[in-house]
């Protein structure tokens, strides 16, 4: 300011000398022209209110328009009616307050669906943060229980004589959904959790490919998936009906237990498996159809809604899956023997599943104790015909 | 300096397309050479005919072994005819074939159609596959050949359906590198039953339709 005044030779300058005071306060005043001009103006718009802005635009319509009622009508964003304040404005916004549009077939006049914000804070918090912990932990359950309690071998090793426990149809109904699951589960995983995990070491355009590679994975196995869990339900539902021994089962412990529980040829803990597979599946399935083919839902909040216990229900299954594939492998010994072969050891079943080897003996009388012929070798060249 | 995707579309390509139909040609040849023993008893009937109808008649199964065989002939129609479908009638296949192999196409499926047909062939190539290993003689019967040949089948196909959103080049490549060695792999290995089924079932037709049977 100094500096300018000095260019313009202090035009507003005090003025030395007592018959001076008139100049000294209009130089005071004018020294402070903004505020000077402001006020002036502001003096002739209130004397002559909606003629200085006539025509503009600018003007008030609400000083030629007294009715409030008519202007809340058409009150819509940016205050322009000037009835109502910004932070009113906007909060309404943001609540999903309607506004009037100038073309009504434009939409709602909805700006913001604040639904999606909290669908997207819920999905992050209980699919993604709680997701993420609950398979971790499954994880960590399983790899606990490998080294504490270690693989429960069979006691007093093989007895050599097999028993039939499943056949041709339930084995194949079950690698059929175990592949087709392991295959939704890896691709759903890099989906979900991908962003957070790989996407800074793929980079984005490395990223970029992997997700738009997984999402048509999984879309595509996805209607696979539901004929298989529909298959699997038909086909295990009769093994998986509540027993009294699958109370005892539970109460004395269950897998913690060591030692023998009596069961039947699915001990609690199995019918469980079966029980979350199976609706957990359903959900899964009907969530994923309402995803892949969202035009089938009503509105956007049941998408939202499918879209959270899709997430949900993905990883409850996938955790109870990591001790599923643990226990039928490394963790029980002899246990894959029935889903590989069909036919199980019969000390297995007396250490695991004692009423079902009980069972199947009185029904099958003393050949049930009868070894099991070997398959013939293979024949080569040198085989002689028979 | 050529791109990943120049390089599999084109001098992979065009090599992978040479040992195919070179290798595919070489072994019916083979078989058609070797021909059989001459038959010296008067014929009761036509051989060219129990050719024709063996072919036919063993597209669908006897009454007797329909539900012992009910998962094989599911999956197996599933898969083949799916595969088929797909391979023939995606657009994106059928603008290759067009750009690429015969200067022509023809309509194309809408991309629902290509995807239910997606469908149905993998969810018969996996029912296949898992027939394979948990049925007892079937896991004696297969021997790494038919483990490759199903899983390279799959992963061509399974590399399909991850380019299937079109947006990235890799994703094609990645496609177009596993169909090279699909069929380089081809004329050497069980794959080649797309093209000696019907060589092995008319012969059998022929031989028992000169003597007046159909088997």
């Amino acid at each position: 300011m100094i500096i300018r005044y000095r260019v313009c030779r202090r035009p507003f300058a005090r003025v030395a000398g007592r018959r001076n005071w008139p100049v000294n306060v209009c130089r005071s005043v004018l020294r402070a022209r903004p505020l000077a001009i402001a006020l002036a103006t502001l003096a002739v718009l209130s004397l002559s209110p909606a003629k200085g802005l006539a025509g503009t635009g600018m003007a008030p319509t609400h000083a030629s328009r007294p009715s409030w009622p008519v202007v809340r009508e058409v009150a819509r964003p940016g205050n322009a009616l000037g009835k109502e304040s910004f932070s009113d404005v906007w909060r309404g916004v943001r609540a999903g307050r309607a506004f009037k549009l100038s073309d009504p077939g434009l939409g709602t006049g909805v700006l913001v669906r604040s639904g999606g914000q909290d669908w997207r804070n819920r999905h992050l918090l209980l699919v993604r943060r709680y997701g993420g912990v609950l398979i971790l932990l499954a994880l960590g359950a399983v790899a606990s229980f490998f080294v504490f309690r270690g693989r429960v071998r069979i006691e007093g090793g093989r007895s050599g004589r097999t028993i039939a426990r499943f056949n041709q149809a339930e084995r194949l109904i079950h690698w059929f959904v175990a592949g087709v699951f392991i295959l939704l589960a890896l691709s759903g995983l890099i989906l979900l959790f991908g962003r957070v995990v790989i996407a800074d070491w793929l980079g984005k355009a490395g990223f970029g490919v992997v997700v738009s590679a997984m999402m048509q994975t999984h879309n595509l196995f996805g209607p696979i998936f539901i004929v298989g869990i529909l298959a699997m339900a038909v086909v295990y539902l009769k093994d998986n009906l509540p027993e009294a021994s699958d109370l005892t089962w539970l109460v004395r412990g269950g897998p913690f237990f060591i030692g023998h529980l009596p069961a039947g040829k699915n001990n609690a803990g199995e019918k469980a498996w079966f029980w979350i597979a199976v609706l957990g599946g359903g959900v899964l399935s009907v969530s994923g159809l309402a995803l892949e083919f969202p035009w089938i839902v009503a509105e956007l909040r049941q998408w939202q809604l499918a879209n959270l216990a899709h997430g949900i229900a993905a990883v409850a299954v996938i955790a109870v899956a990591i001790g599923h594939i643990y226990l039928g492998t490394v963790g029980v010994e002899g246990a894959l023997d029935g889903m590989v072969t069909g036919r199980a050891d019969e000390a297995w079943a007396r250490q695991h599943h004692d009423l079902w080897l009980g069972e199947m003996s009185a029904d099958a009388g003393p050949d049930a104790e009868r070894p099991e012929r070997p398959l013939a070798p293979p024949r080569t060249a040198d085989t002689p015909a028979e | 300096m050529t791109s990943f995707l120049g390089f599999v579309e084109g001098p992979l390509w065009a090599v992978a397309a040479a040992v195919f139909v070179a290798g595919a040609a070489w072994r019916i040849v083979g078989l058609l050479a070797i021909g059989r023993k001459p038959d010296i008893s008067p014929p009761r009937a036509s051989a060219a005919l129990g050719f024709i109808k063996a072919n036919l008649r063993h597209f669908y199964p006897r009454q007797l072994f329909l539900g012992r065989t009910f998962v094989h002939l599911l999956g197996g129609y599933g898969f083949h005819v799916g595969l088929f479908v797909l391979l023939l009638f995606a657009a994106p296949h059928v603008a290759f074939i067009k750009d690429r192999i015969l200067g022509f196409g023809w309509p194309s499926l809408p991309r629902a159609g290509f995807i239910v047909a997606a469908e149905f062939a993998f969810a018969g190539l996996i029912l296949l596959w898992v027939r394979r290993i948990s049925d007892p003689v079937m896991r004696r019967i297969t021997d790494r050949d038919d483990h490759v040949g199903s899983w390279l089948t799959f992963l061509v196909m399974l590399t399909g359906c991850m380019a299937l959103g079109q947006s990235h080049e890799f994703l094609r490549a990645s496609h177009m590198l596993l169909v090279d060695l699909w069929l380089i792999y081809f004329p050497f290995s069980r794959l080649m039953h797309a093209f000696t089924f019907v060589l092995s079932r008319g012969f059998t037709g022929a031989t028992y339709g000169r003597r007046g049977m159909t088997p």
